[in-house]
Protein backbone atom coordinates (compact mmCIF):
# COMPACT_ATOMS: atom_id res chain seq x y z
CA UNK A 1 0.00 0.00 0.00
CA UNK A 2 3.14 2.23 0.84
CA UNK A 3 3.17 4.16 -2.79
CA UNK A 4 6.73 4.83 -3.64
CA UNK A 5 7.29 8.75 -3.54
CA UNK A 6 8.38 10.29 -7.32
CA UNK A 7 11.22 12.01 -5.63
CA UNK A 8 13.04 11.23 -2.17
CA UNK A 9 12.75 14.66 0.29
CA UNK A 10 16.28 16.19 0.75
CA UNK A 11 17.92 16.24 4.01
CA UNK A 12 17.26 20.00 4.78
CA UNK A 13 13.76 19.58 3.28
CA UNK A 14 12.83 16.77 5.81
CA UNK A 15 13.60 19.29 8.23
CA UNK A 16 12.16 22.05 6.27
CA UNK A 17 8.85 19.55 6.85
CA UNK A 18 9.23 18.79 10.21
CA UNK A 19 10.12 22.23 11.71
CA UNK A 20 7.56 23.85 9.63
CA UNK A 21 4.35 21.43 9.45
CA UNK A 22 4.25 19.32 12.49
CA UNK A 23 3.25 22.59 14.72
CA UNK A 24 0.16 22.76 11.93
CA UNK A 25 -0.79 19.38 13.41
CA UNK A 26 -2.89 21.07 16.26
CA UNK A 27 -4.91 23.28 13.53
CA UNK A 28 -5.29 20.67 11.18
CA UNK A 29 -6.92 18.61 13.67
CA UNK A 30 -9.50 20.66 14.07
CA UNK A 31 -10.33 21.47 10.99
CA UNK A 32 -10.60 17.88 9.79
CA UNK A 33 -12.79 17.43 13.07
CA UNK A 34 -14.97 20.28 11.57
CA UNK A 35 -14.89 18.51 8.58
CA UNK A 36 -15.19 14.83 9.34
CA UNK A 37 -17.49 15.05 12.64
CA UNK A 38 -15.85 12.18 13.88
CA UNK A 39 -12.60 11.87 15.98
CA UNK A 40 -11.09 8.39 14.16
CA UNK A 41 -11.91 9.87 10.70
CA UNK A 42 -10.37 13.47 11.35
CA UNK A 43 -7.51 10.98 12.77
CA UNK A 44 -6.93 9.07 9.46
CA UNK A 45 -7.73 12.72 7.20
CA UNK A 46 -4.79 14.66 9.29
CA UNK A 47 -2.87 11.56 8.64
CA UNK A 48 -3.56 11.33 4.62
CA UNK A 49 -3.07 14.71 4.78
CA UNK A 50 0.72 14.39 6.31
CA UNK A 51 1.62 11.69 4.33
CA UNK A 52 0.56 13.61 1.48
CA UNK A 53 2.35 16.51 2.36
CA UNK A 54 5.50 15.02 3.06
CA UNK A 55 5.35 13.36 -0.49
CA UNK A 56 5.21 16.20 -2.49
CA UNK A 57 7.23 18.66 -0.27
CA UNK A 58 9.64 19.15 -2.94
CA UNK A 59 6.81 21.09 -5.02
CA UNK A 60 5.63 23.65 -2.20
CA UNK A 61 7.28 26.92 -3.14
CA UNK A 62 8.98 28.02 0.48
CA UNK A 63 7.87 31.30 1.57
CA UNK A 64 3.97 30.92 0.73
CA UNK A 65 1.52 29.75 2.96
CA UNK A 66 2.30 26.66 4.41
CA UNK A 67 -0.88 26.61 6.68
CA UNK A 68 -2.91 26.89 3.52
CA UNK A 69 -1.10 24.29 1.27
CA UNK A 70 -1.47 21.64 3.84
CA UNK A 71 -5.39 22.14 4.59
CA UNK A 72 -6.12 22.65 0.22
CA UNK A 73 -4.61 18.85 0.44
CA UNK A 74 -6.59 18.09 3.08
CA UNK A 75 -10.23 19.48 1.78
CA UNK A 76 -8.89 17.73 -1.39
CA UNK A 77 -8.48 14.30 0.68
CA UNK A 78 -11.46 14.81 2.66
CA UNK A 79 -13.83 15.86 -0.73
CA UNK A 80 -12.01 12.07 -2.33
CA UNK A 81 -11.85 9.97 0.72
CA UNK A 82 -14.48 10.88 3.37
CA UNK A 83 -17.07 13.14 2.05
CA UNK A 84 -19.31 9.45 0.49
CA UNK A 85 -19.30 8.59 3.93
CA UNK A 86 -20.64 11.58 5.63
CA UNK A 87 -24.60 12.35 6.56
CA UNK A 88 -25.78 15.75 5.23
CA UNK A 89 -26.63 17.34 9.09
CA UNK A 90 -30.57 17.70 8.42
CA UNK A 91 -30.87 20.32 11.13
CA UNK A 92 -30.21 23.44 8.77
CA UNK A 93 -31.38 23.82 5.54
CA UNK A 94 -29.60 25.81 2.94
CA UNK A 95 -32.99 27.76 1.49
CA UNK A 96 -34.40 28.95 4.85
CA UNK A 97 -31.25 30.32 5.89
CA UNK A 98 -31.98 33.27 3.71
CA UNK A 99 -35.21 34.65 6.14
CA UNK A 100 -33.25 34.56 8.93
CA UNK A 101 -32.32 37.99 10.40
CA UNK A 102 -30.36 37.98 14.11
CA UNK A 103 -30.87 41.68 14.49
CA UNK A 104 -34.33 41.27 14.44
CA UNK A 105 -34.36 38.31 16.53
CA UNK A 106 -31.94 40.54 19.31
CA UNK A 107 -34.61 43.10 18.87
CA UNK A 108 -37.69 41.49 19.53
CA UNK A 109 -35.84 39.54 22.29
CA UNK A 110 -35.13 42.81 24.06
CA UNK A 111 -36.56 46.25 22.78
CA UNK A 112 -33.98 47.68 24.58
CA UNK A 113 -31.40 46.56 22.81
CA UNK A 114 -28.71 47.77 20.83
CA UNK A 115 -25.13 46.07 19.68
CA UNK A 116 -22.77 46.84 22.37
CA UNK A 117 -20.92 43.91 23.49
CA UNK A 118 -22.30 42.95 26.91
CA UNK A 119 -25.71 42.52 25.97
CA UNK A 120 -25.37 39.87 22.77
CA UNK A 121 -26.78 36.92 24.18
CA UNK A 122 -25.21 34.72 22.60
CA UNK A 123 -22.25 34.71 23.93
CA UNK A 124 -23.79 32.86 26.84
CA UNK A 125 -23.67 30.06 24.76
CA UNK A 126 -20.88 27.62 26.05
CA UNK A 127 -18.03 26.47 23.72
CA UNK A 128 -19.35 22.99 22.99
CA UNK A 129 -22.86 24.71 21.80
CA UNK A 130 -20.90 26.84 18.96
CA UNK A 131 -18.75 23.78 18.35
CA UNK A 132 -22.40 21.76 17.65
CA UNK A 133 -23.80 24.86 15.52
CA UNK A 134 -20.88 24.93 13.26
CA UNK A 135 -21.19 21.22 13.18
CA UNK A 136 -24.85 21.36 11.92
CA UNK A 137 -23.67 23.57 8.95
CA UNK A 138 -23.97 22.02 5.73
CA UNK A 139 -21.07 21.31 4.51
CA UNK A 140 -19.86 24.06 2.13
CA UNK A 141 -21.20 26.29 4.76
CA UNK A 142 -19.25 24.72 7.63
CA UNK A 143 -16.22 24.74 5.64
CA UNK A 144 -16.36 28.28 4.54
CA UNK A 145 -17.18 29.02 7.70
CA UNK A 146 -14.53 27.19 9.56
CA UNK A 147 -12.15 28.42 7.47
CA UNK A 148 -12.32 32.20 7.71
CA UNK A 149 -13.73 32.52 11.25
CA UNK A 150 -11.35 29.07 12.98
CA UNK A 151 -8.47 29.72 10.71
CA UNK A 152 -8.60 33.01 9.44
CA UNK A 153 -7.41 32.57 5.71
CA UNK A 154 -8.60 35.37 3.48
CA UNK A 155 -10.81 35.15 0.88
CA UNK A 156 -7.80 34.52 -1.73
CA UNK A 157 -6.60 31.43 0.13
CA UNK A 158 -10.21 30.20 0.94
CA UNK A 159 -10.64 29.98 -3.19
CA UNK A 160 -7.81 28.00 -3.61
CA UNK A 161 -8.05 25.62 -0.78
CA UNK A 162 -11.94 24.86 -1.73
CA UNK A 163 -11.08 24.92 -5.34
CA UNK A 164 -13.69 27.73 -6.21
CA UNK A 165 -13.83 31.10 -7.82
CA UNK A 166 -13.95 34.09 -4.84
CA UNK A 167 -17.28 35.01 -5.87
CA UNK A 168 -18.17 31.65 -4.28
CA UNK A 169 -16.38 31.48 -1.48
CA UNK A 170 -18.04 35.04 -0.50
CA UNK A 171 -21.22 33.45 -0.97
CA UNK A 172 -20.88 30.60 0.86
CA UNK A 173 -19.09 32.92 3.56
CA UNK A 174 -21.95 34.87 3.87
CA UNK A 175 -25.36 32.49 3.41
CA UNK A 176 -22.98 30.08 5.79
CA UNK A 177 -22.89 32.60 8.99
CA UNK A 178 -26.31 33.05 8.29
CA UNK A 179 -26.93 29.80 9.10
CA UNK A 180 -25.14 29.60 11.67
CA UNK A 181 -26.72 32.48 13.20
CA UNK A 182 -29.58 30.90 12.85
CA UNK A 183 -28.48 27.73 13.89
CA UNK A 184 -26.41 29.61 17.40
CA UNK A 185 -30.07 31.50 17.94
CA UNK A 186 -32.09 28.27 17.84
CA UNK A 187 -29.67 26.45 20.58
CA UNK A 188 -29.85 29.73 22.56
CA UNK A 189 -33.32 28.86 22.64
CA UNK A 190 -33.20 25.46 23.18
CA UNK A 191 -30.60 26.39 26.37
CA UNK A 192 -33.01 28.83 27.98
CA UNK A 193 -30.75 31.78 27.05
CA UNK A 194 -33.63 33.33 25.05
CA UNK A 195 -37.40 32.74 25.33
CA UNK A 196 -38.95 31.05 22.93
CA UNK A 197 -40.73 27.30 22.34
CA UNK A 198 -37.56 25.12 21.84
CA UNK A 199 -37.20 23.40 19.14
CA UNK A 200 -37.90 19.34 18.97
CA UNK B 1 -33.51 47.23 4.14
CA UNK B 2 -32.83 50.03 1.43
CA UNK B 3 -29.90 49.44 -1.42
CA UNK B 4 -27.86 51.98 0.36
CA UNK B 5 -27.58 50.06 3.55
CA UNK B 6 -27.67 46.39 1.78
CA UNK B 7 -24.86 48.01 -0.13
CA UNK B 8 -22.68 49.36 2.65
CA UNK B 9 -23.06 45.86 4.39
CA UNK B 10 -21.71 44.03 1.83
CA UNK B 11 -18.62 46.25 1.90
CA UNK B 12 -18.76 46.30 5.26
CA UNK B 13 -18.36 42.43 5.19
CA UNK B 14 -15.05 43.17 3.60
CA UNK B 15 -13.36 45.07 5.97
CA UNK B 16 -14.48 42.30 8.89
CA UNK B 17 -13.01 40.05 7.60
CA UNK B 18 -10.10 41.98 6.55
CA UNK B 19 -9.82 42.33 2.73
CA UNK B 20 -8.32 44.89 0.43
CA UNK B 21 -11.00 47.94 0.28
CA UNK B 22 -10.01 51.05 -1.55
CA UNK B 23 -9.64 53.82 1.21
CA UNK B 24 -12.60 55.89 -0.53
CA UNK B 25 -14.80 53.09 -0.24
CA UNK B 26 -13.46 52.57 3.31
CA UNK B 27 -14.26 56.42 4.13
CA UNK B 28 -17.75 55.64 2.71
CA UNK B 29 -18.74 52.66 4.94
CA UNK B 30 -17.68 54.22 7.48
CA UNK B 31 -19.44 57.25 7.16
CA UNK B 32 -22.66 55.26 6.84
CA UNK B 33 -21.85 52.98 9.64
CA UNK B 34 -21.81 56.13 11.89
CA UNK B 35 -25.04 57.97 10.75
CA UNK B 36 -27.02 54.84 10.54
CA UNK B 37 -27.93 53.47 13.47
CA UNK B 38 -29.77 50.17 12.20
CA UNK B 39 -26.43 49.36 10.17
CA UNK B 40 -24.40 50.08 13.31
CA UNK B 41 -25.85 47.87 15.07
CA UNK B 42 -26.16 45.12 12.10
CA UNK B 43 -22.36 45.51 11.20
CA UNK B 44 -21.56 45.26 15.40
CA UNK B 45 -23.10 42.05 15.30
CA UNK B 46 -21.82 40.34 12.74
CA UNK B 47 -18.47 41.14 14.32
CA UNK B 48 -19.37 39.83 17.94
CA UNK B 49 -20.95 36.61 16.00
CA UNK B 50 -17.26 36.19 13.99
CA UNK B 51 -15.42 36.63 17.51
CA UNK B 52 -17.82 34.16 19.22
CA UNK B 53 -16.47 31.55 16.52
CA UNK B 54 -12.82 32.64 17.10
CA UNK B 55 -13.35 32.18 20.59
CA UNK B 56 -12.83 28.33 19.52
CA UNK B 57 -9.39 29.10 17.19
CA UNK B 58 -6.47 26.55 19.03
CA UNK B 59 -8.96 25.22 21.45
CA UNK B 60 -8.43 21.82 19.84
CA UNK B 61 -5.16 19.39 20.37
CA UNK B 62 -4.11 16.84 18.41
CA UNK B 63 -3.99 13.72 19.88
CA UNK B 64 -0.54 12.36 21.09
CA UNK B 65 -1.08 9.70 19.84
CA UNK B 66 -1.65 10.49 16.33
CA UNK B 67 1.26 13.25 16.59
CA UNK B 68 3.59 10.00 17.38
CA UNK B 69 2.36 8.07 14.98
CA UNK B 70 2.68 10.84 12.08
CA UNK B 71 6.11 11.58 12.95
CA UNK B 72 7.14 7.74 12.72
CA UNK B 73 4.67 7.31 9.36
CA UNK B 74 7.17 10.29 8.35
CA UNK B 75 10.47 8.70 9.19
CA UNK B 76 9.09 5.14 7.63
CA UNK B 77 9.07 6.99 4.45
CA UNK B 78 12.40 8.10 4.48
Amino acid sequence: MAERARAELSVEDEARFERDALPLLDSLYGGALRMTRNPADAEDLVQETMLRAYRSFDRFEAGTNLKAWLFRIMTNAYINTYRKKQREPQKVSQDEVEDFDLYQELKNHDPQFSATPETIVLDQLVDTDIIEAIEDLPEQFRLAVMLSDLEGFSYAEMAEIMDVPMGTVMSRLHRGRKALQKRLWELARDRGIVRGAPKS
Amino acid sequence: MNPRCRETLAQAYLLLDGEPVPEAERREVQAHLEACAPCYERYGIEQEVKALIARLHGCTTCPEQLRVRIVQLLHFEH
